[in-house]
């Protein structure tokens, strides 16, 4: 095992456990016992066949927004804006649903959401390329755009007829994600997830345009004097990027909720950060950490429901575990660039 | 001997990929104008931005006045009266000269009036002819640079150290400089004038030390010595005179062919001017000159990372001067960069992607639409054989090779998929001896491959044993273009120190 493995598991260990150690400590003030609370945390999660399920369920979206993070990160850009092109993806998946009430509707669905949600992130990266925008503040801010944009329709062109409350028509049946574990609301999404990863992987690693993508991101001078052009990449980066977090809204919308509402998911954007952070943006891994965050957040509610300790402690958890994860990131930099500084030294 | 007024002693710096400073220990007295010399990337900057308070020495101790001081930042350093004048200033462009001067140095209420007259005061002391009133994004280069000088008066600064304070300048602000300097050490304090121009160095300073690579390769009074001796410490200790092994014979079909080159900066002095010279077929083309006068910008012009003002490039018979970086790779350019780290290799790359790098356009590679990785592993393995890389194998990471190494992976990477013309920009520059007969003998090979070369060397030493012809850059102008046994070191030492053809002989 090379130090750099190394670190990443040692950090983030070290991550989860602060995390945890940090809640408990609040469980603490609610005069429970953290070790009893985080029992039935632990054995809750894995207590029935649905509860499993629900555990995948939960993951699928947060594959999505993680490898949208992790591609653009590969170029060392930052797409903070996941949670929204989920929005616009959502949008799109339900427009199209809609307009369909067909079986067909689900491929177009997935065509549709990741071009869209693509092109709505393509305009950061050109507008990074373009006039030297900062991707991060940008891609932050559209979020907010396409929540207000989401907001608007459901309460006009998109609105249920009835016409009560800011949601959508439910989605006829032939239109949902079909389920692959009998008795749970595992569905077909989780599947489009983990090939989605896969892919991704090989794009990165197997192909030449990842190749250039990832070079652009380690090195963008040496990249451009390969003839490369580090400001198509940006466009192209962001495309890919938003495209995937735009999948997630066809999880979300066809698979789960069969309806888009207001509040939608609000938090998979962030969470979607964290935990390709986690998996040192590695495609694989973030299958393997979106399972660890759906199984807390799985087990969270339960725990709430059972303990008596108010769930949204788990909410807190999550938030510290994340806080400590992005600390690590840092963590990591500093022991490396110390480890080289000491490899100088001894060389003279 | 008298205390020194600042005194560094033995000073080393780690960056985290270089060797910044190592072991530098140099004082400067009352009264002295001390010129630290050096090409870019010696160490200079550095070393005096530790004195600064910038960056922070891994080892070493800083004196004033024998006694032994921390400097932690600039505000440690001004308390010390040490004023820094940075190569790019500092000044906030929106604000006028008077709030720029007082910046950081006044609290509570300001009396303009009295701050205007103080400054006025300064300005006259000194003939300098900058109204307080006027915003600095009015200025021209040269009154920014005063008011950064009156910004150091102004907070009473006994040592000042100018990082070349004489780059962005036209001749008559260098001479009203130069007066200036002169005139401030006189009265009784210090300064320390980076450079790597070695007429100003003769012109203002009584002291002058050398650097080279992070070390101190010298330190002389200006009356004990003169430009070409400059010139051969700054460059290589001693110009050993070399036995030319090689024919001079080259075909005369015209390969490069660059015309009236110009490229200007924003602001100030052009940075090439009017460059034009043809490099033909099995020729190595060698460009000399101390490092800093407009090679990279030429190499850079040529590869397509810069726009030129004006001028043309061909290849062969193509107009290459509006192509793209991506165009002329395809065309058969090659480029081996004087700074691997940021222009040539990825570093956190294995050596088999460093070598997919510069041809990933190409559909050599593609297999099913995925990287035929069978192919690019045994071409890889392949230039690690012929080019005696000294490495476990295709899949090591290029950082975990010895810089020599790595120069191996990019000569062999450039030399094989670049058929027609190649630049070697510094190709031996931090290598050791079997490193540099490695990539002196694939230089050579490509020339009998009549491939055209360009080679850019501050080592004259080089620059003799491998070009058939040389031309001698300053200032970015062409001093001359010689044929190889025209020249001796003493006559491209006067000529690389600025001398032209005339005096030197």
């Amino acid at each position: 095992m090379d130090k750099k493995t190394r670190d990443i598991l040692i950090t983030n260990f070290l991550a989860i456990l602060l995390g945890l150690i940090l809640s408990g400590i609040m469980v603490l003030f609610l005069k429970k016992n953290p070790l009893q609370v985080f029992g039935i945390l632990f054995s809750s999660m894995f207590r029935d066949g649905y509860t499993i399920g629900e555990i995948f369920v939960k993951a699928t979206p947060l594959i999505f927004t993680a490898l949208a993070f992790a591609f653009t990160f590969k170029a060392n850009l930052f797409n903070i804006g996941a949670q929204g092109q989920f929005y616009i993806g959502s949008i799109t998946a339900v427009t199209v649903s809609l307009l369909i009430p067909s079986p067909f509707a689900i491929p177009l669905a997935i065509i549709f959401s990741f071009l869209i949600s693509g092109i709505w992130a393509g305009f950061i990266g050109f507008f990074k390329s373009k006039f030297k925008a900062n991707e991060f503040l940008i891609s932050m801010m559209s979020t907010y755009v396409a929540l207000n944009f989401m907001n608007y329709l459901l309460r006009t062109t998109l609105m249920e007829n009835k016409g009560e409350y800011p949601q959508t028509e439910s989605l006829v049946k032939s239109t949902w994600l079909f389920k692959i574990v009998p008795h749970t609301r595992l569905h077909f999404g989780f599947i489009l997830a983990v090939v989605a990863a896969i892919i991704v992987w090989l794009i990165l690693y197997r192909t030449t345009l990842g190749f250039r993508i990832r070079a652009v991101g380690q090195n963008q001078e040496a990249a451009r004097m390969s003839g490369v052009n580090p400001e198509r990449i940006y466009i192209l980066a962001f495309f890919i990027s938003g495209g995937l977090a735009g999948l997630a809204g066809v999880t979300e919308v066809n698979g789960v909720q069969h309806m888009l509402l207001q509040g939608f998911n609000p938090s998979i954007g962030a969470l979607g950060i964290g935990i390709a952070i986690l998996a040192n943006a590695h495609p694989i891994g973030i299958i393997f950490a979106s399972i660890l965050f759906g199984a807390l957040h799985v087990g969270g509610t339960i725990m709430g429901q059972l303990s008596g300790v108010p769930s949204s402690i788990i909410n807190l958890m999550e938030g510290f575990v994340m806080v400590f994860v992005i600390i690590s990131y840092f963590v990591r930099k500093r022991w490396e660039q110390n480890r080289e500084k000491k490899l100088l030294k001894e060389g003279i | 001997m008298d205390t020194p007024f600042f005194e560094l002693k033995n000073i080393s710096k780690y960056f985290a990929k270089v060797i910044a400073n190592k072991d530098v220990s140099l004082s400067v007295d009352k009264g002295e104008v001390l010129a630290l010399l050096g090409e870019n990337g010696a160490g200079k900057s550095t070393c005096m931005k530790i004195l600064y308070g910038l960056y922070h020495a891994d080892e070493g101790e800083i004196f004033k006045e024998g006694k032994r001081i921390t400097i932690k930042s600039p505000k440690e350093a001004m308390r010390y009266k040490i004023s820094m004048i940075q190569q790019h200033f500092s000044l906030v462009s929106a604000h006028t000269v008077t709030e720029n001067i007082i910046l950081g140095n006044v609290k509570g209420r300001i009396n303009w009036i009295d701050e205007e007259r103080k400054i006025q005061k300064l300005t006259d002391q000194y003939g300098f002819d900058v109204d307080a009133r006027k915003k600095i994004k009015d200025l021209t280069v040269g009154e920014q640079q005063k008011v950064e000088i009156l910004k150091a008066l102004y907070l009473d600064a006994n040592l000042l150290i100018m990082d070349e304070p004489t780059a962005v300048l036209t001749p008559q602000e260098i001479d009203t400089l130069m007066e200036f300097v002169k005139d401030y050490s006189r009265r009784g304090n210090a300064v320390i004038f980076i450079t790597h121009k070695l007429k100003e160095v003769m012109n203002v300073a009584s002291r002058i030390i050398v650097m080279r690579s992070g070390i101190i390769h010298g330190n002389v009074l200006k009356e004990k010595t003169n430009e070409v001796e400059l010139s051969r410490m700054m460059i290589e200790h001693k110009i050993e005179e070399l036995e030319k092994v090689k024919d001079n014979n080259y075909v005369k079909d015209v390969c490069l062919s660059v015309k009236g080159l110009t490229i200007k900066q924003k602001k100030g002095i052009p940075l090439l001017k009017n460059i034009s010279f043809d490099i033909h077929k099995g020729e190595i083309f060698g460009i000399a000159g101390v490092s800093g006068n407009g090679q990279q910008e030429l190499c850079m012009a040529i590869c397509g990372a810069l726009k030129q003002a004006e001028g043309s490039i061909n290849l062969d018979d193509t107009d290459i001067t509006n192509l793209s970086i991506k165009k002329r790779i395809e065309l058969g350019m090659g480029y081996v960069p004087s700074d691997r780290h940021r222009y040539g290799m990825i570093m956190d790359m294995s050596l088999s992607e460093n070598v997919l790098l510069k041809t990933s356009y190409s559909s050599e590679w593609k297999k099913n639409g995925l990287i035929d990785r069978k192919k690019l592993k045994d071409k890889t393995n392949q230039i690690i054989k012929k080019f005696n890389v000294k490495a476990p194998g295709h899949y090591s990471l290029a950082r975990e090779l010895s810089g020599g190494n790595q120069q191996k992976v990019i000569v062999g990477r450039e030399v094989e998929f670049c058929g027609e013309f190649i630049i070697f920009d510094q190709p031996t520059r931090g290598l050791d001896l079997g490193a540099i007969n490695n990539v002196h003998s694939a230089i050579l090979k490509e020339k009998q491959n009549n491939k055209a070369i360009m080679l850019v060397s501050t080592e004259l030493s080089e620059i003799f044993t491998l070009s058939d012809r040389v031309a001698i850059f300053y200032k970015g102008e062409i001093q001359g273009i010689f044929k190889t046994s025209e020249l001796n070191s003493e006559k491209i030492g006067l000529l690389m120190a600025g001398y032209k053809h005339q005096e030197a002989i």
